[in-house]
């Protein structure tokens, strides 16, 4: 299956990798079986080393990030890197396969009350004062506003009968934040014609047969929720927990725009997004951010849009497995600190993601890497992607803007509504209209 | 050694009534059998436990599974409650005159129908290509090798991967492929066709290329089988060619067409990456709706899902049975 990905599940492409990449990413969704992946340095047995195993997407299991983690903190680790859908299905029906989840909040809803992983002590957690206001309170800066939806804030805090509760903070939490982003539309300037600013622009009939949307239901719905209320068709009380009449209002209007051959595409893989855009199917289409950069690479004019709505986040973090206890509960410990300490923060920044100990990540990152990936401003020299290829030319700057700039506003995030049976029913129908 | 003789497989089902009579001495009857008692036992266990373990199992699972319930919580819970069939058939208003969706069957029921029509869209469209193709092969090339040969060409697309062969569709049907640019060169058309990808045109013909092969292999199998005496015969006794293709060639040849047919059936029915690949996700499968509720963890309903279509490929399957008694003509 083919499969999904609700995050890229693909890393950023190295120039002049195009249709192999395409492939690749496809035959990732494709494929339920993952790649185990195997150590290229020998492992020395050191006394009281354990070995343990780890489980996630593409964005934070990769073969470069286990591998200096076993170095450094001397256990080994085993880290499987799956398709969306796979790894949603593994977390929640195989705890005894893993001992870490690379976890999203927005699954959270459905993992803790199966009690699937196990309460993580922050006492443990030894830069947990680090990590930023964004995943702890929903506020990156005081100024911030709070997004709808699952914000990690409302599904971090564990309450004394470990339910998650909104008043944080509390001594233990569900999963410890990590790597996150925020998704919005990607368009092709020349295409369009002008700028594209608002998500009302997905449903704009300028463009009319040249727009894509995400076809995973609980996203795909959100992209096109927000459109509708830029458009000022709708108000919703809360676009990250819909009721039956707010789904039925969208999707009957999705419908209507569908039966007037509004939308080339609905996409459901990293790889169909890219292609779409570099074919030249789509002017515009909702779009995942590592997405910008590979159709650039095919020599593809494309712009990440800010939208003034705010953008659309999700927030990534490392949970336990509730099987895991004594000697390879403390390893497991010890690797969630080393995700923390900053090197692995420092790598995924290198592909656009951010960590939520930003401010260790700074000390290995050099000053131009730490400039243009959060600060937003041009590069000041040719700046590698995590393998060392050259991806960002001297002088180019991240669309839109430094990291606070992006998260300060973030109107929604990534969730899994009450609804949400109801909610993929009536996207079938959307699709077969 | 005691060993049945070559000709008496022991294995196959339906094959039993050919063993040699056993021989007429008492001890060497119950020597044989117990013999092919014990033989038969060690041949079958390992299809009947692989049968058992990735069969049977994950089918009483999925039924199991469909009558349970996910709670508030979102936790799965063992239950036996035929909400997920209800669900299945349901729609608000259905019985409601000032409802919009007064008297409109179910998305679920929407979806297995598009399937439906989908899948015998395409085996009609394969039956009517691979009929032909068979036909040339098996009737009218005599050598051997050049049909061999020719038949190993019908075979080359499957030597390379279902993406690859799915994904080439998109650079020759898109707005800027190679059939628009032709078009366009040629004057045509003004502005690139949009309906030649991401529809259920573009669907419809991967899907045929992608299957129909199955179709051929078949039909040309059982018109190869055709023993050419019998044709003969016909034109001796003066049957006209349209007589003897009617009376004898496509009634043997039926058996071909019916397996075909269960091939097509089967595959299209539980098809899903093709839609997205192709059909640019427009259209909704079983498959796709099955894949968004575990998407989310929602196994029962996915479950009540499946069942529902293997039930109709049940059906299908039996009703192409019916029609076509392969067993006897083959």
């Amino acid at each position: 299956m083919k499969q999904k990905s609700v995050k890229s599940t693909a890393t950023t492409p190295k120039n002049g990798v195009s249709r192999r990449k395409i492939l690749q990413t496809a035959a990732q969704a494709a494929t339920v079986g993952a790649i185990a992946s195997g150590f290229p340095y020998r492992f020395n047995i050191v006394h009281g080393a354990e070995s343990f195993r780890t489980i996630g997407l593409g964005v934070s299991v990769i073969n470069e990030i286990q591998s200096k983690a076993s170095k450094d903190i001397g256990h080994r680790i085993r880290g499987q890197a799956l398709g969306y859908g796979a790894m949603f299905g593994k977390m929640l029906t195989q705890n005894t396969q893993y001992e870490v989840a690379e976890g999203y909040y927005n699954d959270m809803d459905v993992m803790w009350p199966n009690k699937v992983w196990q309460p993580i002590d922050t006492r443990r957690i030894k830069h947990w004062d680090q990590i930023s206001n964004l995943a702890k309170t929903g506020k990156l800066t005081p100024g911030s506003q709070y997004g709808q939806g699952d914000a990690p804030f409302r599904q971090l805090w564990l309450d004394s009968n470990a339910k998650v509760t909104l008043n944080g903070p509390t001594r233990y939490v569900t999963m410890v934040p990590g790597w996150h982003n925020a998704d919005s539309i990607g368009y092709n300037p020349d295409e369009t014609g002008r700028v594209i600013d608002s998500w009302g622009d997905l449903m704009s009939d300028e463009f009319k047969g040249r727009v894509a949307l995400l076809n995973i239901p609980q996203i795909g719905m959100m992209d096109a929720t927000m459109a509708v209320e830029a458009l000022g068709l709708y108000k919703f009380k809360d676009k990250g927990n819909m009721t039956r009449k707010e789904i039925d209002f969208v999707i009957d209007y999705l419908i209507k725009k569908k039966k007037a051959g509004h939308f080339r595409a609905l996409w459901e893989t990293f790889g169909q997004s890219v292609q779409l855009m570099t074919s030249g199917e789509v002017a515009l289409e909702s779009m995942w951010s590592p997405a910008v950069t590979a159709i650039r690479a095919e020599g593809v004019k494309c712009i990440f849009a800010s939208p003034k709505e705010g953008m659309r986040g999700w927030h990534g973090g490392l949970a336990i497995s509730a099987k895991v206890s004594g000697r390879k509960l403390d390893a497991v410990y010890e690797y969630i600190n080393w995700w923390l300490d900053g090197w692995a923060g420092a790598f995924v920044a290198r592909q656009g993601y951010y960590m939520s100990t930003y401010k260790r990540s700074k000390n290995y990152m050099s000053a131009a890497e730490w400039d243009f990936w959060y600060e937003g401003k041009p590069a000041a020299t040719d700046l590698p992607d995590p393998f060392g290829t050259i991806i960002i030319k001297k002088g180019k700057i991240r669309d839109g803007g430094s990291y606070e700039q992006r998260f300060k506003k973030i109107a929604l995030w990534n969730s899994v509504m009450d609804e949400n049976s109801y909610l993929v029913k009536r996207w079938g129908e959307f699709k077969n209209a | 050694m005691d060993r049945p003789s070559p000709n008496f497989h022991p294995g196959l089902i339906g094959s039993a009534p050919q063993a040699p009579a056993p021989p007429k001495t008492g001890v060497g009857i119950i020597k044989r059998r117990r013999g092919t008692g014990v033989y038969v036992t060690w041949l079958v266990a390992p299809s009947t436990i692989w049968l058992i373990l990735f069969l049977i199992v994950p089918l009483l699972s999925i039924i199991v599974f469909s009558f349970w319930q996910i709670n508030d919580q979102n936790v799965m819970v063992p239950n036996f409650t035929l909400v997920n069939y209800a669900e299945y058939f349901h729609t608000e208003g259905f019985f409601d005159p000032s409802s919009d969706k007064f008297l409109t069957l179910s998305s679920n029921i929407l979806t297995l129908w598009t399937t439906l029509r989908l899948t015998m869209e395409v085996m009609v469209i394969c039956l009517l290509l691979a009929y032909p193709i068979a036909y040339f092969l098996a009737m009218q090339v005599k050598a051997f090798k050049w049909q061999l040969a020719l038949f190993l060409m019908c075979m080359v697309p499957f030597w390379t991967s279902y993406l690859i062969r799915t994904v080439a569709w998109v650079p020759m049907l898109g707005r800027r492929g190679l059939v628009n640019k032709f078009l366009l060169w040629i004057g045509i058309v003004e502005k690139p066709l949009g309906f030649l990808l991401y529809s259920e045109f573009s669907l419809t013909l991967a899907l045929v290329q992608l299957y129909v092969v199955l179709c051929i292999g078949p039909i040309f199998f059982s018109l190869a089988k055709i023993d050419n005496s019998i044709l003969e015969a016909a034109r001796d006794m003066g049957a006209k060619p349209y007589q003897i293709f009617r009376e004898i060639i496509l009634p043997l040849s039926l058996p071909g067409v019916a397996i075909g047919m269960i091939f097509i059936w089967v595959m299209i029915m539980g098809e899903f990456a093709t839609a997205g690949l192709v059909g640019g996700g427009k259209m909704a499968l079983v498959g796709n709706s099955i894949i968004d509720l575990m998407g989310t963890g929602q196994y029962p309903p996915a479950s009540s899902i499946a069942l529902m279509l293997m039930l109709t490929m049940m059906i299908g399957v039996f009703i192409i049975l019916k029609l076509v008694d392969i067993r006897k003509q083959l």
